[in-house]
């Protein structure tokens, strides 16, 4: 059980999560209507909020008010070689927000196995989910193992585009130990095992994943005939 | 089941012979120790019984036959063997393939296809046999490397094996862990499975071994029962390279919160986490030439002190002083160095002359051949510091530090998962820096370690 249905907070399918991000994509990238967008990453913000991702709602949406107040209020004022520029910068910026919105959700609240479980279903080769796991595996690991190496260059008196080049030697040491000790840990637990896998998570569409997928697909055809 | 090794020799690609000739039986509950020194072969073993070896080591060269019952190793599958064999490793940070406990708990099971209810049911076994409560449901980068090294004994309980091989299970961890991994190694026996544990620190197997094996350079030289290990005497053990049999008691005397006639003063000093507070009002001092050790339970703020020492962490109140003067975080990170405990983290270039440089480019070569031939570094000025061994590239460290003339060196768990003669080394490397007049502050919590080269022990509990 994750930690968010323990809570007794709303947590999707992954599946939905998945096809979900696909809708994002698609109304962000076929509409015109700023209307249209501010009630998508609006609904979307909604979303995330309910499933326990509050914190970075909030800030997606000040990202997001950022974007709106620099393009109607801002770079109507500023001197035409800077407005260019700018709007270029806070449209497409904006474009990026309800695949951020929903990666944010996949990321903060859908574990790997859910994930794993998600993709064996749709069945998607067993050769493409190990590797997309052990990345998602990485990242956090990644970002522990740089957190240790720019303390380390603050008593070397590292700085500059130096401490860039610095980071490489370690990084890469420590991604091939790692890379080594991981799959050396996960085959001796039978992770090549050619049987048909288990899993204890259950995955099963509930009635809220059905309504926030046709609401999703109602919301990209509306929109699509009234704009 | 029986584990029998039938005059198994082992070559590591381009390497000379790691084992040759062991023959080796354990019989089926035996609790068995493979000790020695560091690179003796006593990993290769487990690597030969848990399958690594031959199907996951590539480029080896193997003779003789490994085999648990009538199952020859070398001919069946890693995934059939995982089903008799489970495996905890050495490095608590690289032993998961999931990021949350619960994942991983069932990882192995749900890779063998057991049924989803029958792995529920396990699971609850598991955490109740193992009283891991406290564990499920978090996430493995909250996890401290005693909770990683449970659970990673836990996940392998679950898959309920025949064998357990531990290799250095507690290289990372201390006392307190390493008394909850003694918890679990007693329960596996008791339920009748076979134990086989390499390792380097041996008073908390004392009482749950039934034999010894020595190995040096490859073979197996002696073979102890439990007595006549422990009644090893000290000359004996440490002829032998072993780390000590019983548990070390501090023998140094602990200072109380004076700052008398000192040249670096902590006083009052308090740190917070988000608003929590982590230890509160620490005061004490250090002298040039003089050696503190730090201990203190896990959770009582070892990291965060170092960190805020070395002025990556700033305090909360309270004053820090070098020479009279009162030292802000970024100062501290001038006239302060820490040796981490991956000393990997801190090496960047890509030679050791190309390293000493870095920091301190005004050194002329000579300035810099003298410290690194101070610290058995100039044979090798032009190999890559990530070709060298650890305790090089710990002295590597050291002598960057050195070179840019700090005067406070902290090191962060020096000795952990070494042997007898290369804590020895690492104590050689603090006495030089000593006898140089540095500041030097150990956070350790090997205790045999920290009588051989402390002056005083500083305690800091809640």
């Amino acid at each position: 059980m994750s930690s968010a249905a323990k809570k007794g907070r709303l947590n999707f399918d992954p599946r939905t999560k998945l096809i979900l991000l696909v809708i994002a994509n698609i109304v962000a990238f076929t509409q015109q209507s700023i209307w249209v967008e501010i009630a998508w990453v609006v609904s979307l913000l909604i979303l995330i909020a309910v499933c326990g991702c509050g914190k970075s709602a909030c800030k997606l949406a000040v990202a997001f008010s950022i974007c709106l107040l620099l393009q109607y209020y801002i770079v109507p004022v500023m001197p035409q070689v800077l407005a260019t520029t700018f709007l270029i910068l806070a449209t497409y910026a904006r474009k990026i927000f309800p695949c951020l919105i929903i990666g944010t959700l996949l990321v903060q609240k859908t574990s790997v196995r859910e994930m794993t479980a998600a993709l064996r279903k749709w069945h998607v080769p067993q050769g493409l989910i190990i590797p997309l796991s052990v990345t998602i595996r990485y990242f956090p690991a990644i970002k522990e193992e740089i957190g240790y190496i720019r303390d380390a260059m603050k008593f070397r008196d590292i700085h500059g585009i130096q401490k860039l080049e610095c980071l490489v030697v370690p990084i890469m040491m420590s991604a091939t130990a790692t890379a080594e000790e991981l799959s050396a840990a996960a085959v001796t637990r039978g992770i090549e095992n050619p049987n048909k896998k288990t899993s204890i998570v259950t995955m099963r569409f509930g009635v809220h994943d059905v309504l926030c997928l046709a609401f999703g697909i109602i919301f990209c055809v509306v929109a699509f005939i009234i704009v | 089941m029986v584990i029998k090794l039938n005059n198994v020799s082992f070559q590591y690609e381009n390497q000379p012979e790691t084992l040759s000739g062991i023959d080796l039986e354990i019989a089926p509950g035996e609790c068995v120790l493979l000790c020695g020194e560091s690179g003796c072969g006593k990993t290769t073993i487990t690597k030969l019984i848990n399958g690594l070896i031959p199907h996951f080591v590539e480029g080896g060269v193997l003779s003789g036959t490994t085999a648990i019952d009538n199952i020859n190793i070398a001919e069946t599958e890693i995934y059939r063997l995982a089903q008799y064999v489970g495996s905890v490793f050495q490095n608590p940070k690289s032993q998961f393939f999931n990021i949350d406990a619960d994942s991983e708990l069932a990882f192995g099971l749900e890779n063998a296809g057991v049924d989803p209810a029958m792995i529920r049911e396990r699971l609850e076994q598991t955490i109740k046999a193992l009283h891991i409560e406290s564990l499920m449901g978090r996430n493995i980068f909250s996890m401290s490397g005693g909770e990683k090294q449970t659970l990673a004994f836990a996940s392998v309980y679950a898959m309920n094996p025949d064998i357990f091989v531990l290799d250095e299970p507690t290289a990372n961890l201390d006392a307190d862990a390493i008394e909850l991994l003694r918890q679990q190694i007693i329960k596996a026996k008791s339920e009748g499975r076979t134990v086989v544990i390499a390792e380097h620190r041996l008073y908390f197997l004392v009482d749950l071994i039934d034999r010894a094996i020595y190995i040096e350079n490859g073979k197996i030289s002696k073979i102890f029962s439990a007595n006549e290990l422990w009644q090893l005497s000290e000359s004996e053990r440490i002829s032998m390279g072993l780390r000590s049999l019983k548990k070390s008691e501090l023998l140094i005397p602990t200072v109380g919160s004076s700052t008398d006639t000192p040249d670096l003063t902590v006083e009052n000093l308090s740190c917070a986490f988000d608003k929590k507070e982590i230890f509160h009002s620490l005061t004490f001092s250090v002298r040039s030439g003089e050696v503190l050790g730090i201990v203190g339970h896990n959770g009582a703020g070892k990291t965060t002190l170092t960190r805020c020492l070395c002025g990556l962490h700033k305090e909360k109140s309270g004053i820090i002083r070098l020479d009279e003067k009162v030292l802000k975080p970024k100062q501290r990170q001038k006239s302060c160095f820490c040796v981490m405990q991956d000393v990997n983290h801190q090496l960047f270039s890509d030679s050791v002359y190309n390293e000493c440089l870095l920091s301190s480019p005004n050194r002329t070569e000579e300035e810099i051949d003298k410290v690194l031939q101070a610290f058995d570094l100039l044979p090798f000025k032009e190999r890559h510091p990530m070709a060298l061994s650890g305790g090089q590239k710990q002295r590597l460290a050291v002598a960057t530090a050195v070179l840019s003339e700090k005067k406070v060196l902290i090191f962060d768990e020096p000795t952990s998962g070494l042997d007898y003669r290369r804590m020895l080394e690492v104590s050689g490397v603090i006495n030089q820096l000593k006898a140089h007049g540095k500041i030097i502050i150990v956070v350790s919590h090997d205790f045999e370690f920290l009588n051989q080269i402390c002056d005083k022990v500083y305690y800091i509990d809640k």
